[in-house]
Protein backbone atom coordinates (compact mmCIF):
# COMPACT_ATOMS: atom_id res chain seq x y z
CA UNK A 1 0.00 0.00 0.00
CA UNK A 2 1.49 3.51 -1.12
CA UNK A 3 2.66 5.33 1.94
CA UNK A 4 5.02 8.40 2.07
CA UNK A 5 7.17 8.78 5.49
CA UNK A 6 4.90 11.93 6.71
CA UNK A 7 1.86 10.33 6.18
CA UNK A 8 -0.75 9.77 8.46
CA UNK A 9 -2.83 6.79 7.55
CA UNK A 10 -6.97 6.81 8.97
CA UNK A 11 -9.72 4.87 8.27
CA UNK A 12 -13.06 5.46 8.34
CA UNK A 13 -16.42 3.47 8.05
CA UNK A 14 -17.98 4.03 4.15
CA UNK A 15 -21.46 5.57 5.39
CA UNK A 16 -21.28 8.35 3.17
CA UNK A 17 -19.48 6.92 0.54
CA UNK A 18 -21.90 3.58 0.27
CA UNK A 19 -23.54 5.24 -2.66
CA UNK A 20 -20.69 5.07 -5.19
CA UNK A 21 -20.72 0.67 -4.64
CA UNK A 22 -16.60 0.57 -5.26
CA UNK A 23 -15.44 -2.97 -5.68
CA UNK A 24 -12.48 -3.24 -3.11
CA UNK A 25 -8.81 -3.19 -4.17
CA UNK A 26 -7.49 -5.91 -2.66
CA UNK A 27 -9.67 -8.54 -3.27
CA UNK A 28 -11.55 -6.93 -6.05
CA UNK A 29 -14.64 -9.56 -5.14
CA UNK A 30 -16.35 -7.95 -2.29
CA UNK A 31 -17.97 -3.90 -2.13
CA UNK A 32 -15.39 -1.79 -0.17
CA UNK A 33 -16.58 -0.60 2.74
CA UNK A 34 -13.81 1.06 4.90
CA UNK A 35 -12.00 4.04 3.03
CA UNK A 36 -8.31 4.27 4.11
CA UNK A 37 -7.26 7.72 2.90
CA UNK A 38 -3.73 9.25 3.07
CA UNK A 39 -3.19 12.34 4.84
CA UNK A 40 -0.08 14.43 4.30
CA UNK A 41 -0.18 18.00 6.22
CA UNK A 42 -3.77 17.98 6.44
CA UNK A 43 -4.47 17.26 2.66
CA UNK A 44 -5.70 14.03 0.99
CA UNK A 45 -3.02 12.76 -1.02
CA UNK A 46 -4.42 9.40 -1.63
CA UNK A 47 -7.22 7.08 -0.93
CA UNK A 48 -8.07 2.95 -1.11
CA UNK A 49 -11.38 1.41 -0.70
CA UNK A 50 -11.36 -1.88 1.09
CA UNK A 51 -13.64 -4.79 2.62
CA UNK A 52 -14.27 -5.47 5.99
CA UNK A 53 -12.18 -9.16 5.62
CA UNK A 54 -9.23 -7.41 4.07
CA UNK A 55 -9.21 -4.70 6.30
CA UNK A 56 -9.58 -7.16 9.06
CA UNK A 57 -6.37 -9.19 7.30
CA UNK A 58 -4.42 -6.04 7.18
CA UNK A 59 -5.08 -5.48 10.95
CA UNK A 60 -7.41 -2.29 10.21
CA UNK A 61 -10.79 -3.76 11.16
CA UNK A 62 -13.43 -1.70 12.92
CA UNK A 63 -11.52 1.03 15.50
CA UNK A 64 -12.43 -0.85 19.06
CA UNK A 65 -14.53 1.10 21.61
CA UNK A 66 -12.47 3.21 23.74
CA UNK A 67 -11.92 1.97 27.28
CA UNK A 68 -13.83 3.37 29.86
CA UNK A 69 -11.30 4.52 33.45
CA UNK A 70 -13.83 4.94 36.50
CA UNK A 71 -13.16 8.77 36.33
CA UNK A 72 -14.87 9.01 32.90
CA UNK A 73 -18.00 6.50 34.17
CA UNK A 74 -18.27 8.62 37.21
CA UNK A 75 -18.33 11.93 35.12
CA UNK A 76 -20.61 10.39 32.64
CA UNK A 77 -22.78 8.44 35.00
CA UNK A 78 -22.82 11.58 37.56
CA UNK A 79 -23.94 13.93 34.15
CA UNK A 80 -26.73 11.79 33.93
CA UNK A 81 -27.90 11.93 37.42
CA UNK A 82 -27.38 15.59 36.97
CA UNK A 83 -29.61 16.23 34.00
CA UNK A 84 -31.98 13.96 35.28
CA UNK A 85 -32.31 15.89 38.43
CA UNK A 86 -32.74 18.83 36.82
CA UNK A 87 -35.11 17.18 34.05
CA UNK A 88 -37.12 20.37 33.03
CA UNK A 89 -40.48 21.18 34.51
CA UNK A 90 -43.39 21.34 32.68
CA UNK A 91 -45.67 23.32 34.83
CA UNK A 92 -45.81 27.25 35.30
CA UNK A 93 -46.14 28.37 38.79
CA UNK A 94 -49.91 28.58 39.60
CA UNK A 95 -49.20 31.40 41.50
CA UNK A 96 -47.93 34.29 39.12
CA UNK A 97 -47.42 31.76 35.84
CA UNK A 98 -43.39 31.89 36.08
CA UNK A 99 -42.34 29.28 33.62
CA UNK A 100 -39.80 27.13 35.01
CA UNK A 101 -36.92 28.18 32.12
CA UNK A 102 -37.67 31.91 33.40
CA UNK A 103 -36.87 30.55 36.59
CA UNK A 104 -33.91 28.86 35.20
CA UNK A 105 -32.41 31.73 33.61
CA UNK A 106 -32.96 34.24 35.56
CA UNK A 107 -32.75 32.67 38.84
CA UNK A 108 -35.83 35.38 40.72
CA UNK A 109 -38.90 33.72 41.62
CA UNK A 110 -42.14 35.40 41.06
CA UNK A 111 -44.64 34.72 43.84
CA UNK A 112 -44.39 33.44 47.45
CA UNK A 113 -45.56 30.10 46.20
CA UNK A 114 -42.72 29.76 44.00
CA UNK A 115 -41.55 28.51 46.65
CA UNK A 116 -43.02 25.20 46.96
CA UNK A 117 -43.73 24.76 42.97
CA UNK A 118 -39.63 25.14 42.15
CA UNK A 119 -38.25 22.98 45.04
CA UNK A 120 -36.39 20.60 43.80
CA UNK A 121 -34.25 23.14 41.67
CA UNK A 122 -34.55 25.90 44.35
CA UNK A 123 -33.36 23.08 47.30
CA UNK A 124 -29.70 23.17 45.91
CA UNK A 125 -29.44 26.49 44.77
CA UNK A 126 -29.80 27.40 48.43
CA UNK A 127 -27.44 25.59 49.48
CA UNK A 128 -25.10 26.47 47.12
CA UNK A 129 -25.75 30.43 47.97
CA UNK A 130 -25.75 29.68 51.83
CA UNK A 131 -24.50 26.61 52.63
CA UNK A 132 -27.94 26.21 54.19
CA UNK A 133 -31.59 25.31 52.95
CA UNK A 134 -33.66 26.37 56.26
CA UNK A 135 -34.15 29.46 58.21
CA UNK A 136 -32.65 30.41 61.76
CA UNK A 137 -34.08 33.64 63.00
CA UNK A 138 -37.02 35.79 63.20
CA UNK A 139 -40.35 35.65 61.78
CA UNK A 140 -43.52 36.92 62.20
CA UNK A 141 -45.21 35.83 65.53
CA UNK A 142 -42.04 35.29 67.26
CA UNK A 143 -40.85 39.06 67.14
CA UNK A 144 -38.86 40.96 69.39
CA UNK A 145 -41.69 43.40 71.37
CA UNK A 146 -43.84 39.86 71.54
CA UNK A 147 -43.58 37.41 74.43
CA UNK A 148 -41.27 34.28 72.80
CA UNK A 149 -44.27 31.46 72.52
CA UNK A 150 -43.82 28.25 73.21
CA UNK A 151 -44.64 27.32 69.24
CA UNK A 152 -43.68 24.39 67.23
CA UNK A 153 -40.46 25.87 66.17
CA UNK A 154 -39.03 26.37 69.81
CA UNK A 155 -39.82 22.83 70.14
CA UNK A 156 -38.49 21.43 67.81
CA UNK A 157 -35.26 23.42 68.75
CA UNK A 158 -35.72 22.30 72.48
CA UNK A 159 -35.87 18.12 70.95
CA UNK A 160 -32.90 18.99 68.61
CA UNK A 161 -30.77 20.38 71.31
CA UNK A 162 -32.04 17.55 74.25
CA UNK A 163 -31.08 15.01 71.43
CA UNK A 164 -27.59 16.74 71.19
CA UNK A 165 -26.78 16.75 74.41
CA UNK A 166 -27.79 13.09 74.91
CA UNK A 167 -25.54 11.98 72.47
CA UNK A 168 -22.79 14.20 73.32
CA UNK A 169 -23.26 12.50 77.16
CA UNK A 170 -24.11 15.78 78.52
CA UNK A 171 -26.49 14.66 80.74
CA UNK A 172 -26.72 17.47 83.21
CA UNK A 173 -27.75 19.72 80.32
CA UNK A 174 -29.81 17.02 78.63
CA UNK A 175 -31.96 17.09 82.24
CA UNK A 176 -32.34 20.46 82.41
CA UNK A 177 -33.75 20.42 78.49
CA UNK A 178 -36.07 17.20 79.25
CA UNK A 179 -37.64 19.47 81.95
CA UNK A 180 -37.71 22.70 79.43
CA UNK A 181 -39.49 20.34 76.62
CA UNK A 182 -41.88 18.85 79.39
CA UNK A 183 -43.20 22.65 80.37
CA UNK A 184 -43.10 23.80 76.64
CA UNK A 185 -45.16 20.99 75.67
CA UNK A 186 -47.43 21.69 78.86
CA UNK A 187 -47.93 25.55 77.37
CA UNK A 188 -46.07 27.17 79.86
CA UNK A 189 -43.20 29.64 79.37
CA UNK A 190 -40.05 29.07 80.93
CA UNK B 1 -32.94 63.63 31.38
CA UNK B 2 -36.55 64.33 32.09
CA UNK B 3 -38.48 66.93 32.61
CA UNK B 4 -39.74 67.62 35.97
CA UNK B 5 -43.07 66.94 36.32
CA UNK B 6 -44.80 67.61 40.45
CA UNK B 7 -43.57 68.88 43.44
CA UNK B 8 -40.11 69.35 45.01
CA UNK B 9 -39.58 66.37 46.83
CA UNK B 10 -39.05 67.45 50.73
CA UNK B 11 -35.70 69.33 50.91
CA UNK B 12 -33.88 66.41 53.73
CA UNK B 13 -31.66 67.28 56.30
CA UNK B 14 -28.04 65.74 56.15
CA UNK B 15 -28.66 62.17 56.96
CA UNK B 16 -26.58 61.02 60.04
CA UNK B 17 -24.18 58.93 58.67
CA UNK B 18 -22.49 62.10 57.89
CA UNK B 19 -21.73 63.11 61.11
CA UNK B 20 -18.55 61.11 61.17
CA UNK B 21 -19.25 61.15 65.07
CA UNK B 22 -20.10 57.48 65.81
CA UNK B 23 -17.83 54.62 67.60
CA UNK B 24 -14.83 53.82 64.69
CA UNK B 25 -15.46 56.80 62.78
CA UNK B 26 -12.15 57.27 62.25
CA UNK B 27 -12.17 54.28 60.48
CA UNK B 28 -16.34 52.84 60.23
CA UNK B 29 -18.06 56.02 58.02
CA UNK B 30 -21.31 53.79 58.42
CA UNK B 31 -23.91 51.16 59.47
CA UNK B 32 -26.76 49.89 57.24
CA UNK B 33 -28.91 46.81 58.28
CA UNK B 34 -31.21 46.31 55.13
CA UNK B 35 -34.70 44.32 55.60
CA UNK B 36 -36.40 42.89 52.47
CA UNK B 37 -39.75 41.80 52.70
CA UNK B 38 -42.69 40.79 50.85
CA UNK B 39 -46.69 40.83 50.70
CA UNK B 40 -48.92 37.56 51.08
CA UNK B 41 -50.94 37.71 47.93
CA UNK B 42 -49.00 39.24 45.32
CA UNK B 43 -46.78 38.41 42.79
CA UNK B 44 -43.44 39.48 43.94
CA UNK B 45 -42.81 43.04 42.17
CA UNK B 46 -41.05 42.74 38.85
CA UNK B 47 -43.67 40.30 38.10
CA UNK B 48 -46.32 42.51 38.92
CA UNK B 49 -48.69 43.85 36.70
CA UNK B 50 -49.53 47.73 36.36
CA UNK B 51 -53.01 47.45 37.90
CA UNK B 52 -51.56 45.05 40.84
CA UNK B 53 -47.98 47.39 41.26
CA UNK B 54 -50.21 50.20 41.57
CA UNK B 55 -52.11 48.24 43.93
CA UNK B 56 -49.85 47.52 46.22
CA UNK B 57 -48.31 50.93 46.02
CA UNK B 58 -51.43 52.48 47.60
CA UNK B 59 -51.75 49.54 49.89
CA UNK B 60 -48.59 49.83 51.60
CA UNK B 61 -48.44 53.96 51.87
CA UNK B 62 -52.23 53.62 53.09
CA UNK B 63 -50.81 51.38 55.88
CA UNK B 64 -47.84 53.51 56.69
CA UNK B 65 -50.12 56.50 56.97
CA UNK B 66 -52.09 54.92 59.36
CA UNK B 67 -50.00 56.11 62.18
CA UNK B 68 -48.50 54.96 65.46
CA UNK B 69 -44.73 53.65 63.85
CA UNK B 70 -42.17 54.13 65.88
CA UNK B 71 -40.64 56.95 64.32
CA UNK B 72 -42.88 59.18 62.04
CA UNK B 73 -42.00 58.88 58.17
CA UNK B 74 -42.19 60.85 55.19
CA UNK B 75 -43.49 59.47 51.99
CA UNK B 76 -41.98 60.38 48.89
CA UNK B 77 -43.93 59.28 45.46
CA UNK B 78 -40.98 58.49 42.83
CA UNK B 79 -43.28 58.15 40.09
CA UNK B 80 -43.55 62.45 39.03
CA UNK B 81 -39.90 62.57 40.36
CA UNK B 82 -37.05 63.59 37.63
CA UNK B 83 -33.95 61.42 36.72
CA UNK B 84 -31.76 64.09 38.44
CA UNK B 85 -33.76 64.07 41.67
CA UNK B 86 -33.79 60.28 42.03
CA UNK B 87 -29.72 60.45 41.81
CA UNK B 88 -29.79 62.53 44.63
CA UNK B 89 -32.02 59.78 46.62
CA UNK B 90 -29.27 57.28 45.61
CA UNK B 91 -26.38 59.53 46.53
CA UNK B 92 -28.14 59.71 49.68
CA UNK B 93 -28.07 56.17 50.23
CA UNK B 94 -31.97 56.26 50.57
CA UNK B 95 -32.97 54.49 47.34
CA UNK B 96 -30.92 52.02 45.40
CA UNK B 97 -29.82 52.06 41.63
CA UNK B 98 -32.55 49.64 40.30
CA UNK B 99 -35.61 51.43 42.10
CA UNK B 100 -34.38 54.77 40.84
CA UNK B 101 -34.67 53.18 36.97
CA UNK B 102 -37.67 51.60 37.74
CA UNK B 103 -40.83 52.62 35.74
CA UNK B 104 -43.19 50.55 38.14
CA UNK B 105 -45.12 52.79 40.69
CA UNK B 106 -43.22 53.52 43.85
CA UNK B 107 -41.70 55.56 46.70
CA UNK B 108 -39.57 55.89 49.38
CA UNK B 109 -40.96 57.03 53.45
CA UNK B 110 -37.94 58.23 54.89
CA UNK B 111 -37.48 60.04 58.75
CA UNK B 112 -36.20 63.45 59.11
CA UNK B 113 -32.49 62.69 59.61
CA UNK B 114 -32.43 60.60 56.91
CA UNK B 115 -30.97 57.02 59.42
CA UNK B 116 -34.32 55.25 57.95
CA UNK B 117 -35.59 54.29 54.64
CA UNK B 118 -38.08 52.09 53.35
CA UNK B 119 -38.56 51.47 49.99
CA UNK B 120 -41.69 50.48 48.43
CA UNK B 121 -41.51 48.42 45.20
CA UNK B 122 -38.10 47.50 44.54
CA UNK B 123 -37.17 44.40 44.07
CA UNK B 124 -39.18 42.96 47.11
CA UNK B 125 -42.59 44.99 47.98
CA UNK B 126 -40.20 46.35 51.07
CA UNK B 127 -36.77 47.13 51.45
CA UNK B 128 -36.26 48.54 55.15
CA UNK B 129 -33.07 50.77 55.81
CA UNK B 130 -31.67 51.64 58.72
CA UNK B 131 -28.49 53.50 59.30
CA UNK B 132 -26.50 54.81 62.46
CA UNK B 133 -23.13 56.73 61.73
CA UNK B 134 -19.87 54.51 62.72
CA UNK B 135 -19.73 50.84 63.74
CA UNK B 136 -23.41 50.61 65.55
CA UNK B 137 -24.95 47.08 64.23
CA UNK B 138 -26.61 46.39 67.24
CA UNK B 139 -28.14 50.14 67.69
CA UNK B 140 -29.01 49.92 63.88
CA UNK B 141 -30.48 46.36 64.63
CA UNK B 142 -32.74 46.59 67.65
CA UNK B 143 -34.35 49.94 65.66
CA UNK B 144 -35.01 48.04 62.52
CA UNK B 145 -36.21 45.46 64.20
CA UNK B 146 -38.78 47.77 66.53
CA UNK B 147 -40.09 48.81 62.53
CA UNK B 148 -40.13 45.69 61.11
CA UNK B 149 -42.43 44.63 64.05
CA UNK B 150 -44.49 47.36 63.78
CA UNK B 151 -44.38 46.91 59.60
CA UNK B 152 -45.65 42.91 60.36
CA UNK B 153 -48.73 44.28 62.36
CA UNK B 154 -49.92 46.02 60.16
CA UNK B 155 -49.06 44.33 56.61
CA UNK B 156 -49.26 40.75 55.88
CA UNK B 157 -45.94 39.38 55.32
CA UNK B 158 -44.61 36.69 53.30
CA UNK B 159 -42.75 34.12 55.18
CA UNK B 160 -42.72 30.18 55.37
CA UNK B 161 -41.23 28.06 58.67
CA UNK B 162 -38.93 26.74 56.58
CA UNK B 163 -37.73 29.47 54.45
CA UNK B 164 -38.30 32.64 57.08
CA UNK B 165 -38.67 35.62 55.02
CA UNK B 166 -39.77 34.80 51.49
CA UNK B 167 -37.86 37.45 49.21
CA UNK B 168 -37.83 37.88 45.29
CA UNK B 169 -33.91 36.76 44.61
CA UNK B 170 -32.85 33.80 46.72
CA UNK B 171 -29.73 35.47 47.75
CA UNK B 172 -31.79 37.10 50.45
CA UNK B 173 -34.16 34.73 51.62
CA UNK B 174 -34.45 33.87 55.14
CA UNK B 175 -33.61 36.28 57.58
CA UNK B 176 -34.07 39.10 54.65
CA UNK B 177 -31.11 40.57 56.50
CA UNK B 178 -28.16 42.17 54.50
CA UNK B 179 -25.93 44.22 57.09
CA UNK B 180 -23.33 46.30 55.74
CA UNK B 181 -20.44 48.41 57.61
CA UNK B 182 -18.73 51.51 55.14
CA UNK B 183 -15.23 51.40 55.77
CA UNK B 184 -12.82 53.91 54.47
CA UNK B 185 -9.44 52.24 54.56
CA UNK B 186 -6.42 53.84 52.82
CA UNK B 187 -3.90 52.74 55.45
CA UNK B 188 -4.25 49.33 53.79
CA UNK B 189 -4.81 50.40 50.41
CA UNK B 190 -1.88 52.42 50.44
CA UNK B 191 0.25 49.66 52.06
CA UNK B 192 -0.86 47.62 49.32
CA UNK B 193 -1.97 44.94 51.70
CA UNK B 194 -6.32 45.53 51.20
CA UNK B 195 -6.42 42.35 49.21
CA UNK B 196 -5.27 39.97 52.14
CA UNK B 197 -7.81 42.14 54.24
CA UNK B 198 -10.72 41.81 51.69
CA UNK B 199 -9.62 37.58 51.47
CA UNK B 200 -9.84 37.33 55.50
CA UNK B 201 -13.78 38.79 55.16
CA UNK B 202 -14.14 36.79 51.98
CA UNK B 203 -13.13 33.51 53.87
CA UNK B 204 -16.26 33.85 56.24
CA UNK B 205 -18.55 34.50 53.25
CA UNK B 206 -18.79 37.97 53.89
CA UNK B 207 -18.88 40.14 50.07
CA UNK B 208 -16.22 43.56 50.60
CA UNK B 209 -16.70 45.89 48.02
CA UNK B 210 -16.08 49.55 47.04
CA UNK B 211 -18.49 51.99 47.88
CA UNK B 212 -18.04 53.84 44.65
CA UNK B 213 -16.88 53.20 41.62
CA UNK B 214 -18.36 50.22 39.52
CA UNK B 215 -17.16 46.87 40.12
CA UNK B 216 -14.85 46.00 41.89
CA UNK B 217 -12.72 48.68 41.89
CA UNK B 218 -12.81 51.14 44.99
CA UNK B 219 -12.68 54.86 44.87
CA UNK B 220 -11.15 56.81 47.41
CA UNK B 221 -10.26 53.93 49.77
CA UNK B 222 -14.00 53.81 50.89
CA UNK B 223 -15.53 49.72 50.80
CA UNK B 224 -18.03 47.85 52.44
CA UNK B 225 -18.50 44.96 53.85
CA UNK B 226 -21.77 42.93 54.08
CA UNK B 227 -23.10 39.20 54.60
CA UNK B 228 -23.95 37.10 51.85
CA UNK B 229 -25.86 34.08 54.08
CA UNK B 230 -29.11 35.05 54.91
CA UNK B 231 -30.55 31.52 55.46
CA UNK B 232 -29.19 29.36 58.20
CA UNK B 233 -27.85 31.94 60.20
CA UNK B 234 -30.13 34.00 62.74
CA UNK B 235 -29.82 37.98 62.94
CA UNK B 236 -27.34 37.70 65.86
CA UNK B 237 -25.01 35.13 64.26
CA UNK B 238 -25.07 37.58 61.26
CA UNK B 239 -24.16 40.58 63.11
CA UNK B 240 -21.16 38.55 64.94
CA UNK B 241 -20.11 37.04 61.55
CA UNK B 242 -19.65 41.18 60.12
CA UNK B 243 -18.24 42.54 63.65
CA UNK B 244 -15.82 39.60 63.46
CA UNK B 245 -14.69 40.50 59.68
CA UNK B 246 -14.55 44.57 60.36
CA UNK B 247 -12.77 44.01 63.73
CA UNK B 248 -10.14 42.33 62.13
CA UNK B 249 -9.82 44.35 59.53
CA UNK B 250 -10.03 47.57 61.44
CA UNK B 251 -7.22 46.66 63.44
CA UNK B 252 -5.12 45.67 60.45
CA UNK B 253 -6.13 49.45 59.49
CA UNK B 254 -5.09 50.75 62.45
CA UNK B 255 -1.59 48.94 62.78
CA UNK B 256 -0.97 50.01 59.21
CA UNK B 257 -1.85 53.42 59.93
CA UNK B 258 0.55 53.14 62.60
CA UNK B 259 3.58 51.77 60.34
CA UNK B 260 2.85 54.55 57.81
CA UNK B 261 3.68 57.61 60.50
CA UNK B 262 6.45 55.79 61.80
CA UNK B 263 10.25 55.85 60.24
CA UNK B 264 10.96 57.17 56.89
CA UNK B 265 7.64 56.16 55.75
CA UNK B 266 6.10 59.11 57.52
CA UNK B 267 7.43 61.77 55.55
CA UNK B 268 5.54 60.44 52.24
CA UNK B 269 2.71 59.88 54.46
CA UNK B 270 2.80 63.95 55.27
CA UNK B 271 3.72 64.27 51.43
CA UNK B 272 0.32 62.49 50.25
CA UNK B 273 -1.77 64.07 52.57
CA UNK B 274 -0.39 67.99 51.86
CA UNK B 275 -0.17 67.09 48.17
CA UNK B 276 -4.31 66.40 48.52
CA UNK B 277 -4.68 69.19 50.73
CA UNK B 278 -2.72 71.83 47.93
CA UNK B 279 -4.86 70.25 44.97
CA UNK B 280 -8.20 70.58 47.18
CA UNK B 281 -6.94 74.22 47.53
CA UNK B 282 -6.24 75.04 44.05
CA UNK B 283 -6.83 72.73 41.44
CA UNK B 284 -9.84 74.33 38.97
CA UNK B 285 -11.09 70.86 37.03
CA UNK B 286 -11.43 68.10 39.39
CA UNK B 287 -12.68 64.43 38.38
CA UNK B 288 -14.79 62.33 40.66
CA UNK B 289 -12.10 59.92 41.22
CA UNK B 290 -9.54 62.65 41.74
CA UNK B 291 -11.79 64.05 44.35
CA UNK B 292 -12.36 61.32 45.88
CA UNK B 293 -8.38 60.18 46.33
CA UNK B 294 -7.76 63.88 47.55
CA UNK B 295 -11.22 63.61 50.31
CA UNK B 296 -9.50 60.28 51.32
CA UNK B 297 -5.88 61.32 51.72
CA UNK B 298 -7.61 64.50 53.81
CA UNK B 299 -10.06 62.21 55.84
CA UNK B 300 -6.89 60.12 56.96
CA UNK B 301 -4.86 63.40 57.65
CA UNK B 302 -7.79 63.95 60.10
CA UNK B 303 -8.28 60.69 61.48
CA UNK B 304 -4.39 60.42 62.15
CA UNK B 305 -3.86 64.31 63.47
CA UNK B 306 -1.26 64.82 60.65
CA UNK B 307 -3.67 67.48 59.81
CA UNK B 308 -6.32 69.85 61.81
CA UNK B 309 -8.37 72.37 60.82
CA UNK B 310 -11.23 70.27 59.16
CA UNK B 311 -13.94 68.18 61.03
CA UNK B 312 -14.68 65.01 59.79
CA UNK B 313 -18.44 65.37 59.12
CA UNK B 314 -17.01 68.37 56.33
CA UNK B 315 -15.10 65.46 54.88
CA UNK B 316 -18.42 63.47 55.06
CA UNK B 317 -20.28 65.68 53.50
CA UNK B 318 -17.80 67.01 50.90
CA UNK B 319 -17.69 63.06 49.50
CA UNK B 320 -21.91 63.59 49.11
CA UNK B 321 -21.67 67.04 47.62
CA UNK B 322 -18.97 66.27 44.80
CA UNK B 323 -21.32 63.46 43.43
CA UNK B 324 -22.62 64.33 39.65
CA UNK B 325 -26.30 64.73 41.29
CA UNK B 326 -25.69 66.89 44.10
CA UNK B 327 -23.69 68.96 41.72
CA UNK B 328 -26.36 69.67 39.55
CA UNK B 329 -29.03 69.71 41.94
CA UNK B 330 -28.87 73.57 43.27
CA UNK B 331 -28.88 75.23 38.98
CA UNK B 332 -30.63 72.54 37.99
CA UNK B 333 -28.84 72.67 34.97
CA UNK B 334 -27.45 69.12 32.84
CA UNK B 335 -23.80 69.79 32.97
CA UNK B 336 -20.94 68.53 31.00
CA UNK B 337 -18.42 66.13 32.37
CA UNK B 338 -16.28 69.00 32.06
CA UNK B 339 -18.57 71.59 33.28
CA UNK B 340 -19.01 69.10 36.46
CA UNK B 341 -15.57 68.80 36.94
CA UNK B 342 -15.11 72.72 37.09
CA UNK B 343 -18.02 73.05 39.56
CA UNK B 344 -16.97 70.13 41.63
CA UNK B 345 -13.56 71.91 42.16
CA UNK B 346 -15.66 74.76 43.10
CA UNK B 347 -17.86 73.01 45.96
CA UNK B 348 -14.99 71.03 47.21
CA UNK B 349 -13.50 74.62 48.14
CA UNK B 350 -16.55 75.92 49.94
CA UNK B 351 -17.87 72.97 51.50
CA UNK B 352 -14.07 72.60 53.30
CA UNK B 353 -12.92 76.26 53.39
CA UNK B 354 -10.22 75.67 52.02
CA UNK B 355 -9.82 78.52 49.52
CA UNK B 356 -6.18 79.60 49.98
Amino acid sequence: MPCSPKAVRRARPLAKLAASMQYCTACQKAIATIVIMDLSEGAVTGSQHICQACAEQLGIGTPKPPKFSPEMLEDLLGGLKTSRARAPRTEACPGCGLAPADFRTKGRLGCPRCYETFRTELMPLLQRIHESQAHTGRLPGVMSTAPAAPDERTLTDVRKRLEDAVRGERYEEAARLRDELRRLERGQTT
Amino acid sequence: MSKRRGDKPPDFQPGTWLQGNGPESDIAICTRVRLARNLQGYPFAPCLADAESRQLYEFVVARLRQGGLPEPLSIVDLEPIDELERTVLVERHLISRELAASKRPSGVAVDTEESVAIMINEEDHLRLQVFAPGLQPEAAWRRAERLDDALIQRLPMAWSEEFGFLTSCPTNTGTGLRLSVMLHLPGLVWSEEIDKATNTAQKIHLAVRGLYGEGSRALGDFYQVSNQVTLGRDEMQIQNDVLLAVGRITQWEREVRGALLRGSARVRTLDRVHRALGTLERAQILTSEEALGCLSAIRFGLATELLDGFELAAVNRALLLSQPGHLQRHTRELLKPEERDQRRAQVLRDVLGCTP
